[in-house]
């Protein structure tokens, strides 16, 4: 089993289907590359000090961000540097600037001591368009390489999670209390966000059965160990249910929705270009102008 | 079938430069993580909340309690545009309160604003009871109003 034919082999590459496919998930990533952008942007100028510096912010004082308006200046170049080779198809390199100048800004946004990880598959998506853009001619092989560059290291992390748990705390990591004290520390985000909070049904059932919440803490650590297995084709949709599944009890129990990633995994994660080849006339759709020009490749 | 060694050649340097990064970098070089999130299990937390304070002479106002003592007064941060683990993090990392850290929270809050406001800067900690239930109790750390800031005088007795 090739590792790379299932990374970056597609079934009939210049069909409607897989042209769609690719250009969805292009789409996706500017498209939340700009909201997280233009979101930090406005945020950013009430920041004061550097908590806790991350990235870049390691080697240049990333406060010079602070009370004043370079995030929203950065929000207007990213914007430019993403729009441009997205929507022309052209000078697509600038994508690299634009994954630079977004690593500014989101080391900027979390100076503060939070280590979310939301965008870091958005992250890896532009990167992916950086570096198809500077190896690879064509927009077939540029766009095959992205998304097989962001679907390799969304495995990547996914199991890197799960091993991160293993070493730091062990099997035990699954017993119930565990969970139990997340779901204690997560209501005090929600009641410091909107005032009030109460446990939902699965919450309370978790606090009333250890055995249940010790099944949930399996569910996902052994979700997240096999997160790997999107490399490979044949396993891809099936993990991705289950990975899908998972973010559906975080959100649940821990009131985390992973939206991004959710998207993100349905778009990647099925087989849609074949489905849409199988749609009767799809080729038809090409003489529209919208998919022509604006869609497709 | 294509043999993609391109592809190979910049996964892999790309991989390496992933492992580098995160290893010299505490696990974290954005987009690379080794994504440690709820990684270390059953240990005690702490978070934060505001606790609207309409009558700062209360006796029990700088004492550490339940949360459910004050559940039913805490500011919702959304409404007044704070980031809620920003303040979590903000009050439960910080380790020395000078001058700059109070203003710093204070220019977060955005207080200055809101006259006739009082607001408890509060750190929340968690932890298990024997293995039997979650205690959650609130350790009230700083009253702000537009114009003061008073510290709690059981946390900083010499500095009020």
């Amino acid at each position: 089993m090739n590792i790379l034919n299932n990374l970056f082999q597609f079934d009939q590459p210049d069909s409607i289907g897989t042209k769609l496919q690719l250009r969805a998930f292009e789409f996706f990533a500017v498209i939340y590359t700009l909201i997280y952008t233009w979101e930090w942007a406005f945020y950013i100028p009430r920041l004061s000090d550097v908590v806790l510096p991350l990235g870049l912010a390691n080697y240049m004082d990333i406060s010079i961000f602070f009370s004043n308006s370079i995030s929203i200046y950065n929000a207007v170049l990213i914007t430019l540097f993403t729009l441009i080779p997205l929507l022309f198809k052209r000078v697509r390199w600038f994508y690299a600037f634009a994954f630079l100048l977004f690593h500014l800004q989101h080391v900027a946004r979390f100076s503060q001591g939070e280590i979310p990880h939301s965008a870091n598959l958005v992250g890896f998506s532009l990167m992916g368009l950086a570096l198809a853009a500077i190896f690879f001619k064509g927009m077939k092989k540029e766009l095959t390489f992205a998304f097989g560059f962001a679907l390799f290291f969304m495995g990547l992390g996914y199991t890197s999670a799960a091993i991160s748990k293993l070493i730091a705390t062990g099997i035990t990591w699954v017993d119930g209390y565990h969970l139990w004290l997340w779901m204690g520390e997560k209501s005090i985000d929600i009641l410091s966000l909107q005032g009030e909070f109460q446990y939902n049904w699965l919450q309370e059932l978790s606090f009333n059965s250890r055995f249940l919440a010790t099944l949930i803490l399996s569910f996902g650590l052994l979700t997240e160990l096999l997160g790997f297995t999107v490399w490979f084709k044949k396993f891809r949709p099936y993990i991705i249910i289950m990975l899908i599944g998972m973010h559906v009890g975080i959100d649940l129990t821990m009131n985390i929705f992973f939206k991004t990633f959710t998207i993100q995994l349905i778009i990647m994660g099925f087989f849609w270009n074949r489905y849409i080849n199988r749609i009767p006339e799809v080729e038809k759709w090409e003489k529209n102008w919208f998919v022509r020009r604006v869609l497709l490749y | 079938m294509e043999s993609f060694k391109k592809h190979k050649k910049i996964l892999l340097w790309t991989l390496i430069l992933n492992i580098v990064l995160v290893a010299t970098h505490l696990g974290e070089f954005w987009p690379f993580s080794i994504f440690p999130m709820f990684s270390q299990a059953g240990k005690e937390w702490s978070r934060g909340v505001v606790e609207q304070v309409s009558d700062s002479s209360r006796a029990d106002l700088w004492d550490t309690k339940p949360i459910t003592k004050i559940e039913d007064r805490i500011l919702p941060l959304k409404d007044y545009g704070i980031h809620e683990i920003d303040f979590a993090n903000f009050i439960t990392k910080t380790e020395v309160w000078n001058e700059k850290r109070l203003n710093g929270m204070r220019s977060t809050f955005q207080i200055d604003q809101y006259p006739g406001e009082m607001w408890l800067a509060t750190r929340v900690r968690g932890f298990m009871n024997g293995q039997d239930s979650v205690v959650i109790e609130a350790i009230p750390m700083f009253l702000f109003t537009a114009d003061t800031t008073i510290k709690n005088p059981h946390l900083f007795p010499q500095q009020r």
